[in-house]
């Protein structure tokens, strides 16, 4: 064609087409091409596809704390190939971190690192593409995000002199909050993004420029490869496993919905990425004044390390087997971090808790505990055995204790205070109409004398705390004055007035919002199972009531369910929002208004309602414009992998390998 | 091309599986670009599913003037996308008598653009391009490619309520979005 010709002859003439190509491609390779060299190029290519589903994502993110998390989860459900694109980015952030640790031992192996300039500045992108996994994770404003980015930012601020100053950079302020999820997204797409740009033109420019290293063997050194296509055709194999890899990760193992960031919520236990373990792990063996080596010395250190080896050892011999001491240098400088990634992932989380008291506690259904746990030995030597059954019976989900709990009942952090005696709270746990007709809390006619004892020792074992609390007892005292029966007659009928009417009420935030069905689970257990039995099973007896028992919510009336996750959600989240009196002449359990009395976080209610939903076996985040199944998306991407691998060998077969004998 | 231009390319064994080699490169580089590519163009490239909107409730039939057009602004619960709330809507309305009314979309049906009442030309007319409406909605001038959107509405105890739809602006069918 010769238009096209002309064309191209136009452009080549005003633009330098051959030299950069000749730059790029044309090189000698002494000893060939080989496979051990194409981990480079995978790098390359991987933040190639973490540009576009970069760029994808931001065309459906919004970096603020109440829509982040609602954001990435409507792109992931409700999109088409929305949760290949997130999955892809997921995954391939994790695999790059795998490409440069392997890429950066293969040219130690090598022995490549002795071109200097080369080495310094791959230290450079190592330390970029650590930090773009430390700023992504927070942009998600999900549990596991934003706890990511609240240690990490604390770390930070340890760090001598600059420290304090880094962390307020970061965080746009002294604690996490809007402004910090707006610099994370700024720092992880417009600084460390174009900052990896220029890192990596200037590693291939210096790689370029100091020669293809290639094999450290003088006889094999003589047979010259070629970087294009010998090497290439390598590296482009290598680069279709490396995408099948991230296309059955995704497939198969998609990143979790971890439920929609809520410090508040106790029941969570954050531990950061994989790739940060080793840190993490090493920071707990400084404490107290040696925090700060821990902190900034360990990370400092590893990478000086890095950064002084091509000075410190400046023999030209490449041939590991010549170089015992460096390779015994690499494999503690790895058995290291690999050693403390390994202690990290088993430990139990940031807080060195012994376990925790949600997962040990209230594992058990009610009936369960009330045989089992006075006798059984306290895991926590110190706890009151009370302390355990008033998590466990449920007397937390509507009572507090110095700040923890619900809020639909008084506040019980100053019994003793109030003048109440043991005979006083038995009766009050055992028949609490007894002493106000209208108390709506139920009757514990199901616990043995023991356990009444016991939730009575623990409540008059409480002393008022120094402040803080003060304020919040303040105010139970005038919500419930002294003199009138603890219950909380008007705020409670208002509230359940208010419910009855509860089809013209509305959904609250929480039904919008995928929550963490296995959070759910443990918030489940501390919070409703008193009520709707273990599991949501049911059977809790409800005298008064037209049915005679809490319903179950495993299975759930039909009148709730739905195929469709965002309205099964939306049905059940009028209740627990704004609750609801059963039909009845006086049922004595009644739903409170979770949502209405901040009893529990909205982040809390969309954990409930993702494990409600997983009781009745529909998936919370289930896809719903997925656009191909990711199983047939899978299956096609593989056929259409494997026809073309086929072709290529036929096309070998039968017309170049009796040309290559 | 000239890829082989070095001492290499004498050696027709060599020529020969280099060629292959690039058909190889190129064939798989072909096939990930498909298989990521097109889902990726799918992510962009979609059109949200149509809404079905609830009835909002507009004003008060009493408190219409008889045969003028009057603007009422009226808040409707909006889910639009990720993001949920309260948004003020608004809709020309024109009673002609206590049964009959027209209840207009406020958006031109040209580019998009919100309209006015032009009082002493007894006309709406919309700033951006000079599209011109008579009081019945047709088109009196301008680009506009159909006359103005009539929403759907009813009343219920002398009350108007009107369902907010949006269409397709420069098309001349009435198209819902």
């Amino acid at each position: 064609m010769p238009v096209i010709d002309s064309v191209w002859k136009w452009f080549t003439d005003r633009w330098p087409f051959y030299p950069l190509k000749h730059l790029l491609l044309d090189e000698d390779i002494p000893g060939g091409a080989s496979y051990a060299y194409t981990l480079g190029s995978s790098i390359l290519a991987v933040i190639g596809l973490q540009v576009a589903t970069g760029i994808i994502q931001l065309f459906y993110f919004a970096p603020t704390i109440d829509h982040a998390y609602d954001s990435v989860s409507y792109l992931r459900t409700e999109v088409p190939f929305g949760w290949l694109v997130h999955n892809l980015h997921y995954w391939g952030a994790n695999i790059m971190v795998v490409l440069v640790a392997l890429h950066m031992m293969r040219v130690y192996i090598w022995g490549a690192y002795k071109s200097q300039l080369t080495w310094l500045i791959g230290i450079g992108l190592l330390v970029t593409t650590m930090a773009l996994t430390f700023t992504g994770a927070p942009l998600i404003w999900d549990m596991k995000g934003y706890w990511a980015g609240e240690v990490g930012s604390s770390i930070t601020g340890t760090a001598p002199v600059f420290g304090g100053i880094m962390k307020k950079i970061l965080r746009g302020g002294e604690t996490m909050g809007q402004l910090t999820l707006t610099r994370f997204s700024a720092i992880h797409i417009v600084i460390l993004v174009p900052a990896l740009f220029f890192l990596i033109a200037a590693h291939v420019a210096s790689f370029r420029t100091s020669g293809i290293v290639g094999s450290w063997n003088r006889e094999k050194r003589k047979q010259i490869g070629l970087f294009w296509p010998d090497q290439v055709f390598k590296d482009t194999v290598v680069l279709s496993i490396v995408i099948f890899i991230l296309l059955t990760l995704s497939v198969y193992y998609p990143a979790p919905f971890t439920g929609p960031a809520d410090p508040s919520n106790t029941t969570y236990l954050p531990k950061p990425e994989w790739n940060f373990l080793f840190l993490y792990q090493a920071l707990k063996y400084f404490k107290g004044p040696f925090e700060t080596i821990g902190t900034a010395g360990v990370p400092t250190a590893l990478i000086g390390l890095l950064a002084l080896l091509p000075f410190i050892d400046r023999r030209p011999e490449r041939n590991p087997a010549l170089r015992p001491i460096a390779m015994l240098c690499l494999a503690l400088y790895a058995g290291t971090i690999l050693t403390l990634t390994i202690i990290g992932y088993l430990s139990p989380g940031y807080a060195e808790m012994p376990a925790t008291p949600a997962k040990t506690a209230s594992q058990q259904p009610p009936g369960a505990v009330a045989a089992s746990a006075p006798s059984a030995p306290s895991s926590n030597a110190g706890e009151m055995p009370g302390a355990k059954l008033f998590k466990s019976v449920g007397c937390i989900a509507c009572h507090s204790i110095h700040g923890s709990g619900g809020s639909v009942g008084p506040d019980l952090s100053e019994e003793k205070l109030k003048g109440r005696n043991r005979v006083w709270l038995v009766r009050q746990i055992r028949d609490p109409r007894a002493g106000n007709p209208n108390s709506i809390m139920p009757a514990f006619t199901t616990l043995s004398d023991r356990q009444v004892n016991d939730l009575a020792d623990y409540l008059l074992s409480q002393t008022p705390a120094p402040t803080g609390t003060e304020k919040t007892s303040a105010q139970s005292a005038a919500a419930f004055p002294e003199k009138t029966p603890p219950v909380p007659e008007t705020p409670v009928k208002k509230s359940v007035e208010a419910a009855a009417a509860s089809e013209e009420k509305l959904p609250g935030h929480a039904a919008y919002t995928i929550g963490d069905a296995e959070n759910g689970a443990v918030l489940f257990k501390e919070r409703c199972a008193s009520c709707h039995g273990p599991e949501g099973k049911g059977g809790v007896l409800n005298p008064g009531s037209h049915d005679g028992t809490v319903p179950a919510l495993s299975p759930i009336d039909s009148l709730f369910f739905s195929t469709d996750p965002r309205y099964f959600a939306k049905n059940i989240d009028i209740y627990i929002q704004h609750g609801s009196v059963p039909e009845g002449t006086a049922p004595l359990l009644k739903m409170l208004p979770f949502g209405d009395s901040n009893a529990l976080t909205q982040e809390e209610i969309a954990n409930l309602e993702a494990y409600i939903l997983s009781l009745n076996k529909i998936d919370r985040a289930a896809l719903i414009d997925p656009g191909m199944q990711p199983l047939t998306f899978f299956y096609l991407a593989a056929a259409f992998f494997a026809a073309v691998t086929l072709i290529l060998g036929g096309i070998w077969n039968n017309k170049y390998r009796h040309r290559c004998e | 091309m000239n890829a082989d231009d070095n001492d290499q390319q004498s050696d027709p064994i060599q020529e020969a599986r280099r060629k292959f080699l690039k058909i190889a490169i190129a064939a798989l580089t072909f096939t990930s670009g498909v298989v990521l590519g097109l889902p990726f163009i799918r992510t962009i490239y979609r059109s949200a599913p149509v809404k079905k909107a609830n009835w909002s409730e507009v004003a008060k039939l009493t408190a219409l003037p008889q045969d003028r057009p009057v603007s009422i602004k009226f808040p409707t619960l909006s889910e639009d996308a990720f993001v949920r709330g309260h948004v003020v809507r608004s809709v020309w309305v024109i009673k002609h008598s206590e049964t009959a009314l027209s209840v207009f979309s406020p958006v031109c049906t040209h580019l998009g653009c919100y309209f006015a009442w032009n009082q002493a030309a007894e006309r709406f007319e919309c700033p951006c391009h000079a599209s011109v409406f008579s009081i019945d909605g047709k088109v009196l001038g301008g680009p506009a490619p159909r006359p103005l959107d009539l929403l759907s509405h009813k009343v219920e105890n002398n009350t108007l309520f009107v369902r907010w739809e949006e269409f397709k602006s420069g098309v001349t069918e009435k198209i819902q979005v």
